[in-house]
């Protein structure tokens, strides 16, 4: 099964890893960013190597989005961002697990200092047979 | 011939072709890849200019040149060469021992579930990796490196295409079996293309299930799991209305399930289930022949299924079984005895978030006379459905 892995955070300024942007990061030593960029890079390469990562993408800044509206006379563009959230979507991860149980262990460890990992399943077009 | 029965052909060669390369040359993981490059090369030559006299040894000799022009180019090869030339000619055994050999090999215990669907679809099917990865909604590229990692993490554990020795056997069969049922319901609905030689995963796992049963016919859980498939496939036909939406078991239209299935599956569990000991498929299987015995809804022998389920819940206890139990038991017992069953599993982690069990509830409070507990039991498995025909079902009931 397919779910994604939602990042929400708000650096500031925009940047990525958006824990060295956040008010949360910056107030962590040095020493504690490079161990947790180790262990995340540990899983990202357990994950790719068991087949369950599909894709993921880092997001520029909210500001440079462009939102596009539907009324009856046709569609309308503001720029940017979407809505003035507290937290902004920062990027995502496309996974691909065999148990809804093993997508919550993976997505549990994409949490970090200012920012928070939400885990949504995909939906898909077949059925099991019940 | 058809192109679809083109590729028949070619797939049912794919994994003897393959034995045959790792026999000569010994690298399965550059074999695999000849042996792709040999199929995609049989797709692009055999509808133009006729299938080969001998589809095998075409196919053998294609790969082996892919090979050895690999090797050719690649900066190790005087290395290479002098391995091969050591590399002693490994005499070829009975061919239902390499089959399954190369099937145990793709399941290997050090590969993650969804490396060992791939592998076994590729290296065992025959599929492309486009075809692969098509079925699975990922794209092309994420479904090659789900390979060509799988099969650097057998290098890398030394894993053999040999069977292994008699005691660990059970185990190692036990979790081909399992890749081939997630294939099978994972490919309830998929298929691999959109041109006339798609290929269902649900068919796809019928076939290399039925290759497994003739490589172990005394393997009872074998027979059980193809029975299964066999019984559950037959209502492929009744399950959806041309517009794509779902007809539960009870609604379908029984003159459209596939009788020679059913007579095989049948068969298959009247076969195996005196021989013993019972497993879970069997078990399942034998549950879903008496749903197909029943000439109506109305005929089921639901006393007999609920006996199949408690001794289900007697050999794999678990949550889900419990779940379809509780509906057995409603059936013979009322919806009042069923709903108690269900109280306990609304706060089991596993299974609170799951739609079915809501659905399940929501049916028995229908039947309990309570409209508007059930109206909000359906309420919440539509939320948590992922499927969308059965996100669908389940909003047309509020």
């Amino acid at each position: 099964m397919k779910y994604v892995i939602l990042i929400h955070s708000n650096p500031d300024p925009w940047g990525h890893p958006t824990s060295m942007y956040t008010a949360e990061g910056r107030s962590i030593p040095q020493a504690e960013h490079d161990r947790m960029e180790k262990e995340f890079e540990a899983m990202l390469a357990e994950i790719s190597a068991s087949g369950e990562f599909v894709t993921a993408e880092a997001l520029a800044d909210p500001a440079s989005a462009t939102i596009y509206g539907w009324t009856p006379e046709g569609h309308v563009a503001t720029d940017g961002p979407y809505a003035e959230a507290k937290e902004q979507l920062a990027g995502f991860f496309l996974i691909d697990c065999a148990t809804r149980a093993r997508a919550e262990e993976i997505a549990a460890r994409f949490a970090g200092p200012g920012s928070t990992a939400e885990l949504r399943p995909a939906m898909w077009p077949g059925a099991d047979d019940q | 011939m058809t192109e679809g029965g083109l590729e028949d052909v070619w797939r049912e060669c794919a994994p003897h072709v393959l034995v045959a390369l790792v026999h000569r040359y010994g690298d399965f993981d550059a074999a695999e890849d000849a042996v792709q490059e040999a199929l995609l090369a049989a797709a692009r030559q055999w509808p133009a200019e006729g299938t080969p006299d001998n589809p095998r040894g075409w196919l053998i000799r294609v790969a082996s040149r892919r090979l050895v022009d690999q090797w050719r180019s690649d900066q190790a090869r005087a290395v290479r060469e002098e391995l091969v030339a050591r590399e002693p000619a490994v005499p070829a055994g009975p061919e239902g021992d390499d089959s399954l050999g190369l099937l145990l090999l793709c399941c290997h215990p050090a590969l993650a579930r969804p490396s060992q669907v791939a592998l076994t679809l590729r290296a065992v099917g025959g599929l492309s990796t486009a075809q692969i990865a098509r079925a699975f909604l990922v794209p092309e590229a994420t479904m090659a490196q789900r390979i060509s990692r799988a099969k650097a993490r057998l290098r890398q554990v030394g894993a053999r295409f040999t069977v292994p020795a008699a005691a660990e056997l059970p185990d190692r069969v036990a979790a081909v079996a399992q890749v081939l049922y997630l294939v099978f319901t994972e490919g309830h609905t998929a298929t691999t293309g959109t041109g006339l030689t798609d290929t269902s995963l649900a068919a796809e796992a019928i076939r290399l299930t039925r290759t497994l049963h003739r490589l172990l016919p005394r393997a009872g859980e074998v027979s059980g799991l193809l029975a299964l498939m066999l019984l559950t496939d037959a209502r492929r036909a009744a399950r959806t209305r041309p517009d794509g939406s779902l007809v539960p078991l009870a609604e379908q239209d029984r003159s459209r399930w596939d009788r020679a299935r059913i007579t095989e599956g049948i068969a298959l569990v009247e076969a195996t289930l005196p021989a013993g000991p019972v497993g879970p498929y069997q078990l399942q299987a034998a549950i879903a022949a008496v749903h197909a015995e029943a000439a109506t809804a109305a005929d089921t022998d639901w006393a007999q299924i609920e006996l199949l389920y408690r001794m289900l819940a007697d050999r794999a206890p678990g949550p889900v079984v419990t779940l379809n139990h509780a509906v057995a038991v409603a059936e013979v017992r009322g919806p009042a005895a069923g709903l108690e069953m269900l109280e306990p599993l609304l706060a089991d982690p596993a299974l609170r978030r799951h739609h079915r069990l809501h659905a399940v509830h929501a049916h028995l409070l229908e039947r309990a006379g309570q409209p508007d507990r059930a109206r909000a039991a359906f309420a919440t498995a539509a939320r948590l459905a992922t499927s969308i025909p059965e996100q669908r079902y389940l909003n047309s009931r509020l």
